[in-house]
């Protein structure tokens, strides 16, 4: 299996307080990798520099054969748009616009029309279990409702990368697994890899392997290592 | 409770510090603005009491209604270059006469009293140019308690009762007026300075409506900023055992001490204002600074109303959340405007189009209830229709649009229109009735008739006799005058016009309407016209001709003949004087030294001014309300584009977290550029489309039925500073980018 993403002795401080000190992961294609560790411990700070959202102060991030960390910020900006997915804990629909809506836009943000954008948006409401929601604005939609519409617009452009902080971090345990199990079957069946941010050992079960991050180093705690074979 | 509210406004971290700042700059700004206007009206009062002992000899005050004796009062309106003299002639009969202000006695004989800035001009002009017309010498100067402005000119001259006895014009007074006249008559309209009471109610109108509506606006819009969080705030207290009775005393300090402040910087930027503003020819001419004051019911009004006013409105703010322990919950979500809205603009219209079709109604009266009720109809209409033609022009938008900034935008417009039109409303009224007093303002001027311009406006004196029938004929010019005029370098031609009392010339024949009929008329030599081309010609073999007695103003005569009369011209000389007018080349020294000249040997009702003079004397009002149109549009546009900053910021804070993830998750800071600006922009720029263009509409049904005229367009200025105060607002819009890159950077969402 040839890898995808590949961090290597990333160092990365927020003023004064070291974050990572030399973090190094490898995620192969079509992977479901968890990262845990404790709160402060760094995972997200991993897994925005492993997205291109922060560039990290010494070490390497590569991406299907390019050098991530190197990109100016407008070619990670289209790199996220075009390339990646994102689910968050909370808070990140607009509330302006329809559930439909929301889930078209990285398809509008990409250029696609109104009208195919919409359909294909549609699409992932039967999959999701949203049938009837499309109308909806974000303020009229459950906890579970909504990051499910999350969900759907971070797979909806069909990303090589989906990168999800906490995705069920404010849901409860039986609409968090019913989010999740929707998150690795569409992965799956889009071949999406997935790099999932969590501290639940439930959540992480859903990922075909498991890191740890602690004291701002990475250590692999189950599962296979990828194969070598990082095109660079 | 009180000193926890004080903490948290004073002390509540960045967030609370920025939201106070902000706060006290808007109510500082507003409040200013509010004490400038204030102040504005009681300078005008001021201004209008000083110059009331001008009005002495309009008001009769005749010698039998006291034991006085009378003053013969004689009030002119001279000029010297363009600037407005108040020249009163004065003469006693007796010791108890009365005294005007400004001045310890009555100038006897040979005596006048200057103001400061007259005595100035008479220092620096050679005497033949100015000095010259006033007979005598200087014993002082007037104060400033007789002068409307620090620059007025005004003489008062001392002469013998017999002398002004038989002086045109002159009056006897038993005492000098002291309040200012409700209205004007001759030359106190063109001495005066000031608005006339009924001016002061306009003003007022004006300001009350176009400038402080959008002030007020935006310190409502102000307050709104980081109100999400400080409600978030209030819950969290709530869930720690708050009632809701100490969080609306917590609400209320925070909001009275940001008024309190803001009153403090109000006063400050008024005090600051002051003095520039008092230079300021508001109303023709600068004002005393001291004048621009505040009286103690204005100051207490302002300093204890606005706080009380802000702790009321935070209460009310309160109503419309929902504060429990639990969080913050709307009360009820905005219903969306209806149709019917649009109702009173049309009716206000159609009010006004009525008249177009059936005429307007036959008395003054009855067209203030004509078309009065109908620019009020559509003042409010413009007002209640705007979140209705908000909704409806985002929801067009959110149906046609691919593109994601406009689709977010367009959404927020459509879910909250009230809230999209409230941050430009105040713009709505600045705009149409600045656009409705511009439009009227030029049709009239283009309806009169054309002026004279170009260089023989100022290059033409008239010296106009004949003011009425009580008027006594004056002796035409001796050979020795006109050739002294004519001597005065610069000076190109005299031309006398003799009087004839009886003789016209056909209206028609000077391009007026036939319904003027025919236009009084004296006889001029047709050798002196030859030597003025500029004045026409007579007809070949014609030796006097009938031209046009007492006013040149509004015709240009250069390519008219004028018709031949009988009058042979030996007997030219025994008619008497009706008008003197001197071709010049323009100089001020030309002009100057010949109406000297001419005021010395016709000390007549009216005294002499050049065409331009008189074309700008008549506009001078016109010109007044047109400087307040532009000065409201300045003021107002850049302010309605603050309060799209303070509602851009305060929608910013409330949408940081979605828009930071949507950057974050790759979307250009371009779409969110495109969607702060489309959702500010877009009511800015549609009000003012639609408030210009239904201000032009009423202006263009009013002039076709109440003038009879089409509607003229306003002038380049109009449009250049409407779109100055439009960019102004664009850019300060444009402003809040940098705010929007910082606020929504990956920092924010990862700290979120």
């Amino acid at each position: 299996m040839s890898l995808i993403i590949e961090a290597r002795g990333i160092v990365r401080s927020f003023g004064q307080t070291p974050a990572l000190r030399g973090a190094t992961v490898e995620v192969a294609k079509g992977e479901i990798l968890a990262v845990m560790g404790p709160s402060g411990s760094g995972k997200s700070t991993l897994l925005h520099c492993l997205a291109g959202i922060l560039t990290p102060d010494e070490g390497e991030v590569w991406f299907d054969g390019k050098r991530l960390d190197a990109l100016r910020e407008s070619e990670r900006s289209a790199l996220r748009r075009d390339r990646f997915g994102f689910v968050f804990q909370f808070g990140q629909l607009v509330p302006e616009l329809t559930a439909e809506e929301n889930v078209a836009l990285p398809l509008l943000l990409s250029g696609t029309r109104r009208a195919p954008a919409l359909r294909e948006a549609r699409t992932w409401f039967a999959r999701l279990g949203l049938d009837g929601l499309e109308g909806r604005r974000s303020g009229e939609l459950s906890g579970g409702q909504a990051q499910r519409v999350a969900l759907a617009r971070g797979l909806v452009a069909g990303p090589d990368v989906l990168f999800a902080d906490e995705p069920t971090g404010s849901l409860d345990s039986v609409t968090g697994e019913h989010v999740m199990n929707l998150l690795t079957a569409s992965a799956r069946e889009q071949g999406t890899t997935v790099i999932l941010v969590t501290h639940e050992a439930r959540v992480a079960a859903y990922a075909d392997r498991e890191v740890i991050v602690r004291d701002g180093k990475v250590s692999t705690l189950t599962g296979v290592a990828p194969a070598a074979g990082l095109t660079q | 409770m009180i000193r926890l509210g004080l903490r948290l406004t004073m002390n509540g971290g960045r967030e609370a510090a920025v939201r106070l700042v902000l706060l006290v700059a808007a109510v500082g700004l507003g409040v200013g603005l509010l004490l400038i206007a204030l102040s504005g009206v009681n300078a005008v009062n001021s201004q209008n009491d000083r110059y009331a002992w001008l009005a002495t000899g309009s008001s009769a005050r005749m010698a039998a209604s006291s034991g006085h004796d009378p003053l013969w009062w004689l009030l002119r309106a001279d000029r010297f270059d363009g600037q407005r003299i108040a020249r009163v002639d004065v003469a006693a009969t007796g010791v108890s006469s009365p005294v005007p202000p400004g001045i310890p006695r009555l100038p006897g004989p040979g005596e006048y009293y200057a103001s400061p800035a007259l005595a100035a001009l008479l220092r620096s002009t050679p005497a033949s140019q100015f000095g010259d017309r006033y007979p005598g010498h200087p014993i002082g100067t007037i104060g400033d308690v007789a002068l409307p402005s620090p620059n007025s000119l005004a003489v008062v001259i001392g002469h013998t009762a017999a002398e002004l006895a038989h002086a045109p014009g002159a009056v006897e007074a038993s005492s000098i007026a002291t309040t200012p006249p409700s209205g004007c008559d001759g030359d106190q309209c063109l001495v005066g300075a000031g608005i006339s009471a009924h001016g002061i109610d306009l003003v007022l109108s004006v300001v009350a409506l176009a400038l402080l509506s959008p002030v007020l606006i935006f310190i409502a819009t102000a307050t709104r900023l980081s109100a999400a969080r400080r409600e978030q705030r209030f819950a969290a207290m709530r869930l720690a055992g708050a009632t809701p009775k100490q969080i609306s005393l917590i609400a209320a300090v925070e909001s009275t001490v940001a008024a309190l402040l803001g009153v403090t910087v109000g006063f400050g930027v008024f005090f600051a204002l002051r003095s520039p503003l008092a230079s300021v020819p508001f109303t023709g001419t600068p004002f005393f600074t001291s004048d621009l004051s505040l009286s103690m019911p204005d100051i207490m009004a302002v300093a204890i109303g606005v706080p009380v006013a802000s702790a009321v409105a935070a209460r009310l703010a309160l109503r419309r959340v929902h504060i429990s322990p639990l969080g913050v919950s709307r009360r009820a979500t905005p219903r969306p405007p209806k149709a019917w809205r649009v109702l009173p603009l049309l009716a206000g219209l159609a009010e006004l189009g009525f008249f177009v079709v059936h005429g307007r109604p036959p008395t003054t009266p009855g067209e203030i209830q004509a078309f009065l009720p109908g620019f009020l109809l559509v003042i409010a209409g413009l007002v209640i229709a705007g979140p209705w033609l908000t909704m409806t022009g985002a929801r067009i938008m959110v149906t046609r649009t691919s593109r994601p900034g406009a689709l977010i935008a367009a959404r927020r417009l459509a879910d909250d229109p009230r809230a999209g039109f409230r941050a430009v409303s105040g713009l709505v009224l600045a705009l149409f009735i600045t656009t409705v007093a511009v439009a009227l303002i030029t049709t009239q001027n283009t309806t009169r008739s054309a002026p004279l311009d170009g260089p023989a406006a100022a290059n033409v004196l008239a010296d106009p006799f004949l003011e009425d029938s009580r008027t006594p004929t004056m002796p035409a010019p001796t050979a020795a005058l006109l050739s002294r005029l004519r001597g005065i370098e610069g000076v190109q031609g005299v031309l006398a016009v003799h009087a004839k009392p009886g003789l016209t010339i056909p209206a028609k024949r000077l391009g007026k309407p036939a319904s003027w009929g025919a236009v009084p008329a004296g006889v001029v030599s047709c050798a002196q016209l030859a030597s003025v081309p500029l004045f026409g010609r007579c007809p070949a073999g014609a030796a006097t001709a009938a031209f046009p007695a007492d006013s040149l103003f509004g015709v240009r005569f250069g390519d008219f003949t004028w018709p031949a009369v009988s009058v042979p011209v030996g007997r030219l000389d025994r008619l008497g004087i009706g008008d003197i007018n001197v071709a010049t080349n323009g100089s001020v020294p030309a002009v100057e030294r010949a109406r000297t000249l001419l005021e010395g040997a016709y000390p007549s009702i009216r005294l002499p001014a050049t065409l331009g003079e008189s074309t700008a004397e008549s506009q001078q009002k016109d010109i007044q309300y047109q400087q307040l149109a532009d000065v409201i549009i300045l003021i107002s546009l850049p302010i309605a584009g603050c309060t799209l900053a303070a509602s851009i910021a305060a929608g910013l804070a409330d949408r940081k977290r979605p828009f930071s993830l949507l950057r974050l998750a790759g979307a250009p800071l371009g779409v969110l550029r495109r969607v702060v600006a489309l959702e500010s922009a877009v009511p800015l720029l549609a009000v003012a489309v639609v408030s210009i263009g239904v201000g032009f509409g009423a202006s263009a049904m009013y002039t076709s039925a109440e003038m009879q005229e089409p509607m003229a367009g306003p002038g380049a200025a109009y449009y250049l500073i409407t779109a100055a105060g439009i960019a102004v607002s664009l850019g300060i819009i444009a402003a809040t980018f940098p705010l929007l890159r910082r606020i929504t950077g990956p920092e924010v969402a990862r700290n979120e």
